[in-house]
């Protein structure tokens, strides 16, 4: 071996020897503890990229280990120690690092570079040279030894063995007592330069140089690290370097992280024949490939391919008529006829391989056998970790050639692949491999790789123990089992035949039949169809696409519905993505039949005519005068027929009374109650009786599912007064959760909707739903009705928009030449007013209620449209789009401002928009009077104030009287009143909050003026016993004021 | 494999039924609601064939309801793994078929069919022998074993075989019209 010299203690020893040397250097590692072999455990990283390793100390130890790489994979612990200065350069590209690192010491100067390429058999090839005379070194040789050895004879030695466990190797780890590694920015491309410059300057300048390693990392662009105590040095060092930025900042890397800077992470994989891997670049990028041949000493394998080659563009190419128009595309896997490519004039040679011996036809310098192509490729162009083929492709791997034999071996090399823990206590297996092949059995015990069985022949040991590459895992036809990975993963079924370790199964939902690998499978009793969900919508869901069209979710992909469009004519079968669905319906419809029977949601019915004639099932949803009909025996689309309804009939009775019954009870309910009161709830209006009246109009339903999730009040039945959420709409009644009980009620068939009233979460101030102009069906706006005809037919065409945000901008577009503005204008103006006026007993309910008396524009709208708008109107699970919404309304405010966000257009203009801020109380009180002539004064004499006066002091006060016009009180100061009496201006006079069992006065309402005692507040309501009669009523907060103490 | 079992449940009754013919409205409603469901346990229950005792019963707070403890006899039905059916064919295609034996469904996928025998598509999808001289197609009545059983809360589901000895086709529509 080529090697200069070695400093050392074992000096006289023949440097073939060099393993002696290594073990001397190991004692002496192990000296100096924590430090010296920090980097030592990275042994495989030490295998393949040069590597020299540090002495810790400025001691003069003088000893050169030429980065003698890796000899036969990790037979030998590569500890071996470079004093001074060692550069070596790893050509050695297996694992694709190269490192080059510098080590400096300052006493001496050895430097070695190296290069090692291990091969097969271990032998080396090693480069080196001096960099440097060393002669003038030979002189202090013997004190260098002696230093040495009085160095390290400090500790008793140890041996480390080959097998260094754990806790020794994290004793090796960097400490805060080592020297730190710093990151230097570099020239990019220049880092080996810079590392061999500092080498150099090392070399000039001696001890006073005091960094202690350079590294270079090839595939860290930019950066190198060196190795010193201090950032001072590190930037002493670089001072003058020419590659390297002065200004840039130096970083220090984390202890924790300084080894990683010199680990590998992965492991070489020992390519064996027969390995499925990768491709990772090039035509064949991803592909499955086989390898059929390995060459270590070359780094190439020889895979199996199937190829990817167009044999006209090959033609040309060979026939020198090149056609060098760009390549886009990759043609398709295919395998090679080469008759074929003989017809295309092609030279095919046969020709034997002189290593191998077999026989590949040669054509234009590939190698085809069987169809198949046979490249050489470098092994740094294969991936070999976590391949996982899939069914197909190794279908088509096996379609030629090889056998069941083959196959089962080359199978079997997926076991490399399975995770830990694949097999578990309890399994059944059988054996595939080795002279016990086909013995099966349960396993008993699971160790690392090795699986201990019980098999199931008697005069067989009680236990073997397999190597888990020789098992498989087994079913019997019949188990019911869970497709834990690969594509079909999640899904269920029922084994119906194993080939293999192929296992065929029969999916539990779509009675298809899966074929699945049985490592990829475990017996489960468990039954699901795999992923039945994405977003919002299930399978079997009906919802409307983009386009228009509707249809019911048939098949849940991993990104993609199938849905079965609503087309009677034909099963039309669509791949529908998440965001082109638009809409999940929710509704259960109802229809007419071929003899005007009525059908409704589960009805059983037979199909009369069109393509599935004779089929019959219980109908799933009725949409658009479409059923769809769920039929077992249908195996197509998930077993559901799409039929009109005008070509079925009814079988049986009808199921679904309850819904029918339901609704003309609501709707009777609704026009019994006294008209003032009939807006008493956004919802309801919408839901009960009003929309009733345009039949016809898909309306009932269709925001149902909007409805879920917000949050409702109960106000009638034994859950009255009960806040919670909606968690599930049926027909009539709703099931909700309830916030103070912790539990879900169902509101049956009466507690419908209308026994709800949405309650606003206040603290919300731009969730206001100005835009569901709901509440103001109030009969007492005449002016309103002349508007319905024109905004009916408006809305239909963006039917359901206000899911999404999107399409605000095409409503407002809609809209906006729509807003007969001065009409309207006048309209809005009577019309607010009045609402405020006319509908006395509402405007207690609470802010929101009022909020949806106030935008009396919208409530053109609000006959036909407001199922939906109120019901989209619970904002709460989509804020932002929401936000957006108001805005088709608001050209209809006087001011006619640009569509914006709600508070401002609605504070310049509307009185009655201003309370949809509830969350801004000071406000909400003021806007009244602001515009409000019908309001009339706002506060009421007695009641207990906080007047700013002056210099933002607040005085307590209480009214005595409030003066005409600008609503100006006369305040008598003190709590009592007994005070001085001042004016002021309602801008200067602050409500005082009534706190639980105040008196109170009720400043708005129906109540306006009546005195009270408040016994209790639940969020912006408060409980009020009204003194005169009695009565308990809730009422906003907003509206309470707190009574002087007469 | 059918049982005779005493089973037992708890009727609600509303108050309205309570008279002199409580306990014929107690039977008849539970005849309608038992009869045709499906057990994991006990599997579908086909018939009622009489009722052993009607307990003392219970009103319950709130709703005026009743409620029986009710023991009775019934007819149950439960596939077993290995157990041999005469099944009725209702639907054949390329996968295989489907066969019913009353209430439970049965597929055989084509790879439990036997090796000789095809799928012929077209007008009557059907399986037929090379010679054609057995042939399964809807209708058909097949002879099989079951081979696995997945018990929903509703249907029991199973997988059968006609690859073995002694089952297949017992009689074909063609030749009993």
């Amino acid at each position: 071996m080529p090697r200069h010299r070695d400093y050392d203690d074992d000096d006289d020893e023949p440097e073939e020897e060099e393993e002696d040397v290594y073990e001397e250097e190991d004692e002496e590692e192990e000296d100096d503890g924590g430090k010296a072999g920090r980097k030592r455990r990275r042994s495989d990283f030490i295998d393949d990229a040069a590597e020299e390793d540090d002495d810790e100390d400025e001691d003069d130890d003088d000893e050169d280990y030429g980065g003698g790489g890796g000899g036969g994979g990790g037979r030998r612990r590569p500890k071996r120690r470079t004093a001074f200065l060692v550069v070596s350069f790893s050509l050695h590209c297996l694992l694709s690092v190269v490192v080059l690192i510098v080590r400096f010491s300052f006493a001496d100067f050895i430097v070695d570079s190296g290069a090692d390429i291990p091969d097969e058999d271990g032998a080396r090839r090693e480069y080196r040279h001096r960099l440097l005379p060393h002669e003038d070194q030979e002189e202090d040789l013997e004190e260098l030894t002696r230093s040495i050895k009085q160095r390290y004879a400090r500790s008793p030695h140890v041996e480390y063995d080959e097998e260094a466990t754990d806790v020794e190797q994290q004793a090796l780890l960097p400490s805060v007592r080592d020297p730190k590694l710093w990151m230097v920015k570099c020239a990019i491309g220049r880092e080996r330069e810079v590392a061999v410059c500092l080498m150099q300057k090392a070399i000039d300048r001696g001890p006073e140089l005091q960094i202690r390693s350079v590294v270079a990392l090839d595939h860290l662009k930019n950066y190198i690290y060196i190795e010193a105590d201090k950032e001072a040095h590190v930037r002493e060092a670089c001072k003058g370097m020419r590659n390297i930025y002065a200004s840039a900042k130096i970083m220090l890397v984390p202890i924790k992280e300084m080894t990683d800077v010199l680990s590998v992470e992965s492991k070489a994989v020992d390519l064996a024949r027969d390995t499925w891997v990768r491709m990772k670049m090039g035509t064949y990028k991803g592909d499955l490939a086989k390898v059929m041949d390995v060459d270590n000493v070359r780094q190439k394998v020889v895979v199996k391919l199937i190829p990817r080659i167009d044999l006209q563009a090959l033609a040309n190419k060979l026939e020198g008529r090149e056609a060098p128009k760009k390549k886009a595309f990759i043609p398709p896997p295919r395998f090679m006829n080469i008759d074929e490519a003989r017809e295309m004039n092609l030279r095919v040679e046969r020709r034997r391989d002189p290593m191998s011996g077999d026989y590949f036809e040669n054509i234009g310098g590939m190698m085809f056998k069987d169809g198949f192509l046979y490249k050489t490729v470098s092994m740094k162009s294969i991936r070999t970790l976590n391949i996982q083929p899939t069914f197909d492709e190794l279908e088509k791997f096996r379609q030629t050639g090889e056998g069941g034999d083959g196959d089962m071996a080359s199978l079997s090399t997926l076991f490399a692949n399975r995770k830990k823990g694949h097999f578990m206590k309890g399994d059944r297996v059988i054996v595939v491999k080795g002279d016990l092949r086909n013995l099966k059995g349960h396993v008993e015990k699971v160790e690392e790789d090795t699986v201990h069985i019980r098999p199931n022949q008697k005069d067989l040991p009680l236990t073997l123990a397999f190597s888990d590459k020789e098992l498989c895992k087994y079913f019997d036809l019949g188990n019911h089992v869970k497709v834990v990975s690969g594509s079909s993963e999640g899904a269920t079924g029922m084994v119906v035949s194993v080939q293999g370790h192929v296992v065929n199964l029969v999916s539990d939902t779509t009675k298809e039949l899966l074929r699945v690998f049985a490592d990829n499978v475990v017996e489960s009793s468990e039954v699901t169809s795999g992923l039945t969900r994405i977003g919002e919508y299930e399978l079997h869901d009906l919802v409307i696409l983009d386009n228009k069209s509707f249809g019911v979710i048939i098949r849940v992909d991993s990104e993609a519905f199938q849905v079965l469009k609503g087309v009677p004519d034909r099963p039309e079968v669509a791949l529908v993505r998440l965001r082109e669905i638009k809409a999940k319906v929710e509704k259960k419809g109802n229809a007419q039949d071929r003899y005007k029977n009525h059908l409704a949601v589960k009805d059983v019915v037979k199909v009369l005519e069109g393509p599935c004639k004779g089929k019959q099932g219980p109908v799933e949803h009725i949409f658009r005068g479409v059923v769809f009909i769920y039929d077992r025996h249908h195996l197509e689309h998930a077993g559901y027929i799409c039929a009109k309804t005008q070509s079925c009939v009814l079988i049986g009775g009808s199921r679904a009374n309850g819904d029918r019954n339901g609704n003309p009870m609501s709707s009777r309910f609704a026009h019994m109650r006294p008209p003032p009161r009939a807006p008493q709830s956004p919802m309801r209006s919408s839901r009960g009786g009003p929309p009733m009246s345009y039949g016809g109009r898909h309306r009932g339903g269709r925001g149902h599912d909007a409805l879920v999730g917000a949050d409702v009040k109960i106000r009638l039945g034994p859950f009255k007064g009960c806040k919670g959420r909606v968690v599930d709409i049926k027909g009539t009644s709703v099931r909700v959760e309830l916030e103070a009980q912790m539990k879900v009620v169902t509101g049956k068939c009466f507690i419908d909707r209308n026994h709800i009233s949405d309650n606003v979460n206040v603290s919300v101030p731009f969730r206001e739903p100005s835009r569901y102009g709901l509440g103001s069906e109030t009969p007492s706006h005449p002016s309103r009705t002349p508007l319905h005809p024109f905004m009916t037919p408006m809305r239909d065409p963006g039917a359901t928009p206000i899911h999404d945000g999107m399409r605000t901008p095409m409503r407002d577009r809609a809209w906006n030449p729509m807003s007969p503005t001065s009409d309207r204008g006048g309209d809005w103006e009577d019309g607010n007013p009045a609402s405020w006026g006319s509908s006395p007993q509402y405007q207690p309910s609470s802010p929101r209620s009022r909020a949806y008396e106030a935008p009396t524009p919208g409530s053109g709208w609000t006959n036909t449209p407001s199922g939906n708008y109120s019901d989209a109107g619970t904002p709460r699970d989509n804020g932002s789009a929401y936000a957006n919404a108001p805005s088709p309304y608001l050209p209809s405010t006087p001011g006619g401002q640009p569509p914006m966000t709600p508070s401002s257009a609605y504070i310049p203009g509307t009185p009655g928009g201003q309370p949809m801020t509830p969350g801004s109380g000071g406000l909400d009180m003021m806007s009244p009077i602001g515009g409000g002539d019908t309001e009339g004064p706002w506060l009421l004499p007695d009641i207990l104030v906080n007047v700013r006066k002056s210099n933002d002091d607040t005085v307590i006060g209480v009214v005595h009287e409030v003066l005409a016009q600008d609503g100006s009180c006369s305040v008598g100061l003190g709590s009592s009143g007994n005070g001085d009496t001042i004016i002021a201006h309602p801008t200067e006079i602050d409500i005082i909050v009534p706190k639980k069992s105040d008196k109170i006065k009720i400043m708005g309402g129906p109540q306006r003026g009546a005195t009270g005692k408040l016994i209790g507040v639940d969020g912006t309501d408060g409980i009020v016993k009204v003194d005169d009669t009695l009565d308990v009523k809730i009422l906003d907060m907003v509206l309470l004021a707190k009574l002087a103490h007469a | 494999m059918f049982f005779h079992i005493v089973l037992e449940r708890n009727m609600q009754l509303h108050p309205r039924h309570f008279g002199r013919d409580l306990r014929e409205k107690l039977v008849s409603k539970l005849m309608k609601d038992v009869e045709g469901t499906c057990s994991g346990r006990h599997g579908f229950i086909v018939a009622i064939t009489g009722i052993e005792s009607v307990g003392k019963g219970l009103i319950r707070d709130g709703t005026g309801f009743v409620t029986f403890p009710v023991k009775y006899q019934c007819v149950v039905f439960r596939p077993f793994k290995g157990e041999i059916l005469e099944a009725v064919v209702t639907m054949v295609n390329k996968m295989g078929f489907f066969a019913e034996a009353g209430p439970v469904q049965i597929f055989v996928s084509n790879h439990l069919i036997p090796d000789d025998m095809e799928f012929q598509s077209g007008d009557v999808p059907n399986y037929t022998t090379s010679d054609g001289s057995v042939k399964i197609q809807k209708e058909s009545e097949v002879r099989l074993k079951i081979i696995g059983t997945r018990v929903d809360a509703t249907e029991i589901f199973c997988i059968g075989t006609i690859k073995d000895d002694f089952l297949g086709v017992i009689s074909d529509p063609g030749t009993n019209a």
